[in-house]
């Protein structure tokens, strides 16, 4: 193909590639950047179970993800008056920082030791099920916190929050082959944490 | 470090349960994070509000060349003042080495236009 060939080739994808999606949730934190206390309403409504969820699923520990969650959204309002429409989107930024502020957590966690906290605080003991599903995300939440913070981060992105490629490497601000290297050696990794504990994670070690 | 197909299935059961995990902000998280919003929403308007663009005064500093630019503006402005407030005697011996003496030129129209045609 010839180089004019090829660059009508790239002018008609990039004509054919799609519009910026448009983000009403950056609309509503210039809204509230604004003065707008409605739009902070809504956005608390639309964004907190979110956070949460992506907290709880990385820390297992709802005390610890409840905590992240308001600090995230601290952190929104507070960048909300510098927020460029258009830049960045609200549900990335929002992962990003989600992300950052768990590993810090899941580190700060490592350092006082995985044996302290392997145990889930205050188990009910009438419903066992209940206790072995506990046992075993907060096994898994363990073994995140043993890996490199980054490879924890795209492992859970990828894993716990379904992202594709493309989508964590604007979350962590890398290029999809980073994506795919981290993700890989995080996953072995993380297989190799949880290798030493089938019994607490309800398997037979056969 | 390898991973057998087993361990693989294991890790992604596990992986898919941990995927299902929903958890609902209570009320008192959603308080407190509304309680978060409207205190930075105070400190905002406290700090005064925020340029959107920048302004006009900032679109010239930045023509100017910045903050850099200013300061050497400044500089020099202030020293033009001093030497023209106080005169150093150092700077008038300096000008009489290079003039050397008093000269005064005048351009003009002579007194007497046509002496100049006169033998």
């Amino acid at each position: 193909m010839s180089r004019l060939a090829r660059a009508m080739t790239r002018l008609d994808e990039m004509a054919s590639d799609p519009p910026p999606r448009p983000d009403p949730e950056g609309a509503l934190l210039v809204a509230y950047a604004n003065g707008d206390q409605e739009a902070a309403r809504e956005l608390t409504v639309a964004l907190a179970p979110r956070v949460l969820g992506q907290a709880t699923r990385m820390l297992s520990d709802r005390a610890e993800a409840e905590d992240v969650t308001q600090e995230v959204m601290l952190r929104l309002w507070r960048v909300a008056p510098d927020w460029r429409q258009g830049e960045a989107r609200v549900a990335t930024w929002l992962y990003r920082v989600t992300a950052n502020l768990c590993t810090d957590r899941l580190r700060r966690r490592r350092s006082v030791g995985l044996d302290e906290v392997a145990e889930p605080p205050d188990p009910t003991p009438s419903v066992a099920d209940r206790i072995q599903g506990d046992a075993r995300m907060r096994a898994l939440s363990d073994a995140l916190a043993s890996l490199p913070e980054r490879q924890a981060q795209a492992v859970a992105l990828r894993h716990l929050e379904g992202l594709t490629n493309p989508e964590i490497a604007s979350v962590m601000e890398i290029g999809i082959e980073a994506v795919e290297s981290l993700t890989a050696r995080g996953k072995r990794a993380l297989a190799a944490a949880l290798k030493g504990r089938k019994e607490e994670l309800g398997y037979d070690d056969d | 470090m390898t991973m057998t197909d087993r361990d693989e299935m294991d890790l992604d059961d596990l992986l898919a349960e941990a995927r299902e995990q929903r958890l609902e902000p209570g009320p008192d998280l959603l308080a407190r994070i509304l309680a978060d919003s409207e205190r930075a929403s105070a400190e905002r308007k406290l700090s005064g509000p925020v340029p959107v663009t920048g302004g006009a005064w900032r679109d010239w500093l930045r023509l100017l060349g910045g903050w850099p630019t200013v300061g050497g503006l400044v500089a020099s402005t202030a020293a033009g003042l001093w030497i023209g407030v106080a005169q150093p005697a150092t700077l008038s011996d300096l000008a009489d080495s290079v003039w050397g003496e008093q000269v005064s030129v005048t351009f003009g129209v002579d007194a007497d236009p046509l002496s100049l045609l006169e033998g």
